[in-house]
């Protein structure tokens, strides 16, 4: 049976962002879902017209400038008319502040379950099945959302982007919804986060980390650059902060940080016992190393025995083709 | 365990882990006194115990006092000995003083952040605490106060000193007399900071008292009450020390456990290797028995009991257990326990202490013997 | 000002986690459940606007079951909140927090409420839903991730940072809002002894759950796992770097489901 299923659209320069890409993926991997698009703000109507690159044939436009700060209070009375019109049974939204804070809100407005940071999702008997990190990613919950209706948002990073399929899109225009006191905030300023410095260690969900195996300082920007076209954190081994290579705040393990991102990957890095309690509560663990009888190799979940030196730039190619950054 | 006394030890708990042990080895290897560390466990309530809630104390009793310092002692035991120092000091006040001596001298000292020194222990003697040489000579209203205390903790920076000197050497201990002297009293001259092998952060120093004039309204008790009003105080002050002691050992258990199932050797995790197996079954008994006798004792005085015999038992076993423990546990980490890197080793040198000061486990072992047999006479 | 903290118990942060005995939830035996920690800077930044703003009162509420929600609201209160409010739950009906914010909005509503607040996120969930399912709730406009939170009483507006992944919006709004705090102005601050003891002989007002309605869509737990035991690394063959590499991302995207 065909489910209708709503994504809410965030907008980046009045385009579709990554984080809305995400949320159709998730909308694709329910069987049989016919996607619809939503999107807000000024730039509305033709936001709402990008949807038809992937192949989505109806989109909900809400243009309404009292709507471009992105608010979700006021984006969640039109988003729930929309999917209510749309007779949706599932509405995704970004895994974004954005997305979680707009998921809470239309739970209500639009009288649906929720779930928030999704990793894995299965249309079931009556609703949806979601899988989710809890406890910091030290455990992963499976919750049923019962109901004629769900709303989700993804966990950054675990749906695949679906490809472009040119389509047109026919885009149907919303009246201003009835605000009454969720009018009266107002965003006031917008400070961009600073270019180029990545996430923090601690936050992040991807870290590569680089260890004694790199040789020397002056080889650690193939870490870096390994890093930065995954949009990770860099993280270091107690031996290279004891030498000086980076500072102490890098270093990952017994007397460092602890980290638990989506993905850990380990170059040059022995794995001593003293490391590994420091990332072994990360999902998955990808460790890089000359000598295929490393102990890394025993907590790692996938391997490459070989030279870094080769494997890395070789690796961060291959991400940037991929990721489209040329 | 009430409700009551969960909230006190979980709030202890959280002092220590997240306050007092992330500056333990800081403050071990350079010898720092961490007054900022101190004000905020007054602040919080964790100093002055034992002061009744009346004069400006928390008010608790022996078995919430027990719940407490073990668990400040897990964070730090060398913290934990000058936070509670405080408690050794003011008991003679709030056992011996008159109500108004208790009024006047712990209203103040309790309503802001201060130290205070218990000075028993001289030169010439500190387990032969009768034989004290420090002179107390009557002048007019006054007493005038000549003599040398030391190993005395919170020393250097105290700001009212507990002394017990003898108004006649001759007496023995019968002459033996105890004062209140507030720092500023002319005379009084605490000693540099002594380098300790263990219980670094804590500042233990000696008092030299050079014709220190004290009023006869700050004797507290009559002349030659002193050595009793110390037993006295001693009977109270013995059973925390077995807390203390308990915690270093729990803390030494938890690395030591933890590490067991980490490390490997010959293919396995080092906790499966039956050697080690024993020597962690050991400590868990001596931590447990140290707990719990140190939990007997609390209970035993606070129902009333003098609370001598059992107070000794648990100083002496859990300060001996919290030696062996800690031993063990370096043991159990190998060569990377004998490393400074690794919190162990401070652990033995902290739980040293504990078999040393506050009646030293020789003299415990009398007491207990002397008082085990007086059950039977 | 009149403020609403809403406090949700927690395992604490380094506790080993373990699974029930029927598979679908964290086994709370011997766990102990303390005030998550968002909501610790939650009641910080109330107390800290009460200080601010004198004759304001802060009024701490939670949804959940004996006896570790009385043990926070108790934790709340020794902290230094006015009153305490226990609306109990049965079962896991306090998991979802969308349920939580239906348990709780009438009561939030039918308090006096400049100002609700509560953490951005709790420390076992953690899904960021419960300030915008309460704020839609109560009609209050709802804010998350919320730094830096002043009260202009001249101009009778808050003013606060949303720390949001494109960079920090600075807001203003009249009272009432409902706020997901990220960070408070300061450190939480930690109770004091006799605080803490006079906590636990102060009165909880109870509030009924309101019932939930038939056909409410509901969310409910069904397994509850631990990561398993790893057993060593799948070891990638290949030829030159180039199809390591490729191999790896094809990996990662298809088996591991982690899409860089």
């Amino acid at each position: 049976m065909s489910a209708t299923v709503v994504v809410i659209a965030e907008l980046v320069d009045g385009r579709l962002s990554g984080a809305t890409r995400e949320a159709i993926g998730v909308a694709r991997s329910i069987p049989d879902a016919t996607i619809v698009g939503f999107a807000a703000g000024s730039a509305a109507p033709s936001a709402a017209a990008e949807f038809g690159r992937f192949g989505i044939a109806r989109a909900f436009a809400a243009p309404d400038p009292r709507l471009d700060t992105g608010y979700p209070a006021a984006v969640a009375r039109s988003a729930a008319s929309a999917a209510t019109g749309a007779g949706a049974s599932v509405v995704v939204v970004g895994g974004t502040t954005f997305g979680r804070d707009l998921a809470g809100r239309l739970a209500v407005a639009w009288n649906a379950a929720a779930a928030t940071g999704v990793t894995e999702l299965a249309a079931v008997e009556g609703g949806l099945r979601v899988r989710r990190p809890v406890f910091g990613g030290r455990a992963t919950e499976t919750r049923r959302l019962e109901g004629a209706r769900a709303v989700v948002a993804p966990r950054p990073h675990a749906f695949a982007v679906p490809p472009e399929s040119p389509a047109n899109c026919s885009v149907e225009t919303l009246p201003p919804a009835d605000l009454g006191p969720l009018a009266e905030p107002k965003r006031t300023a917008m400070e961009s986060a600073a270019a180029g410095s990545g996430p923090g260690l601690t936050d992040a969900a991807i870290v590569v980390a680089g260890g004694r195996g790199v040789r020397g300082p002056e080889n650690f920007h193939l870490i870096e650059e390994l890093a930065a076209s995954l949009g990770a954190a860099v993280g270091a081994s107690r031996a290279v902060t004891d030498a000086g290579w980076r500072p102490t705040s890098f270093q990952v393990g017994q007397t460092g940080r602890t980290v638990s991102p989506q993905l850990y990957i380990a170059v040059g890095i022995s794995g001593a016992i003293q490391h590994i309690v420091g990332m072994v509560s990360s999902r998955v663990i990808v460790a890089i190393n000359s000598d295929n009888s490393a102990p890394i190799f025993r907590v790692a979940d996938y391997g490459i025995a070989g030279d870094l030196f080769q494997i890395v730039p070789a690796l961060t190619a291959e991400i940037r083709r991929v990721r489209g950054l040329g | 365990m009430t409700a009551e006394q969960e909230s006190l030890r979980d709030a202890a708990r959280k002092f220590a882990r997240t306050e007092m042990a992330p500056h333990a080895a800081e403050c071990d290897r350079t010898g720092r006194f961490p007054e900022e560390i101190y004000r905020k466990a007054f602040e919080l309530g964790l100093m002055n115990l034992n002061v009744p809630a009346e004069h400006g104390g928390s008010g608790l009793g022996p078995v919430e006092q027990c719940l407490i310092v073990e668990e400040l002692a897990y964070g730090c035991g060398g913290m934990t000995t000058s936070i509670i120092a405080n408690c050794l000091a003011l008991e003679p006040i709030i056992l011996g003083g008159t109500d108004e001596q208790r009024t006047r001298f712990l209203d103040p000292f309790c309503a802001q952040y201060q130290l205070a020194s218990f000075c028993l222990t001289e030169p010439s003697g500190g387990s032969d605490a009768g034989g004290l040489t420090t002179r107390a000579r009557k002048d007019g209203s006054d007493y005038v106060l000549d003599g040398e205390k030391c190993f005395i903790t919170n020393a250097p920076h105290a700001s009212l000193y507990t002394v017990f000197a003898t108004v006649d050497p001759a007496l023995h201990h019968r002459g033996i007399t105890a004062f209140v002297v507030p720092r500023a009293t002319p005379g009084v001259a605490p000693g540099k900071d002594e380098d300790k092998m263990g219980h670094r952060a804590s500042s233990t120093s000696t008092v030299r008292f050079d014709g220190a004039r004290v009023p006869a309204a700050n004797r507290l008790g009559d002349e030659g009450e002193g050595f009793a009003l110390a037993m006295r105080t001693l009977d109270q002050t013995r059973t925390p020390i077995g807390a203390l002691a308990t915690g270093i050992a729990q803390a030494a258990l938890d690395h030591a456990a933890k590490y067991a199932l980490e490390r490997r050797t010959f293919g396995k995790p080092i906790g499966e290797h039956q050697a080690i197996q024993i020597k962690l079954a050991n400590m868990a008994q001596s931590v447990r028995a140290a707990r719990l006798l140190t939990w007997y004792s609390a209970w035993t005085i606070e129902r009333g009991g003098k609370g001598t015999l059992e107070s000794s038992i648990a100083k002496c076993f859990a300060s001996d257990a919290a030696l062996r423990v800690a031993d063990d546990a370096i043991q159990t980490f190998g060569g990377y326990g004998y490393m400074k890197a690794y919190p162990v080793e401070k652990l033995l040198r902290d739980a040293k202490l504990t078999q040393i000061y506050e009646g030293a486990n020789e003299i415990q072992r009398t007491v207990i013997a002397r008082e085990l047999l007086r059950g039977y006479a | 000002m009149e403020i609403v903290v809403c406090v949700k118990p927690v395992p604490e942060a380094d506790t080993r986690l373990r699974v029930s005995a029927d598979g679908r939830t964290v086994d709370p035996e011997n766990v102990k459940f303390v005030l998550a920690g968002y909501d610790e800077s939650a009641v910080e930044q109330a107390l800290l606007l009460k200080e601010a703003n004198p004759g304001s009162k802060v009024r701490a509420i939670a949804y959940g079951p004996a006896p570790r929600t009385e043990e926070v609201l108790r934790a709340a209160l020794a902290l230094g909140c006015d009153e305490a409010i226990w609306v109990e739950a049965s079962g896991d009906a306090a998991s979802d927090p969308v349920s939580a914010a239906r348990a709780l909005g009438p009561s939030v509503g039918g308090l006096p409420h400049d100002l609700v607040l509560c953490g951005k996120q709790a420390g076992d969930d953690e899904s960021g839903l419960f300030a915008g399912a309460l704020g839609e709730l109560i009609g209050a406009p709802s804010f998350g991730y919320v730094t830096d939170l002043r009260w202009d009483a001249g101009a009778g507006r808050f003013r606060f940072q949303r720390a949001a992944e494109a960079g920090a919006e600075r807001w203003e709004s009249p009272a009432p809002i409902v706020v997901g705090l990220q960070q408070a102005w300061n450190d939480p601050r930690t109770a004091k002894l006799p605080a803490i003891l006079k906590s636990r002989k102060a009165p909880i007002a109870r509030a009924p759950a309101p019932p939930a309605p038939g056909d409410a869509p509901a969310s409910r737990p069904e397994k509850f796992e631990l990561p398993p035991p790893r057993t060593g690394a799948k070891m990638i063959d290949y030829a030159t770097p180039e199809e390591a590499a490729q191999k790896l991302v094809k990996i990662l995207r298809e088996e591991a489901k982690v899409f860089p």
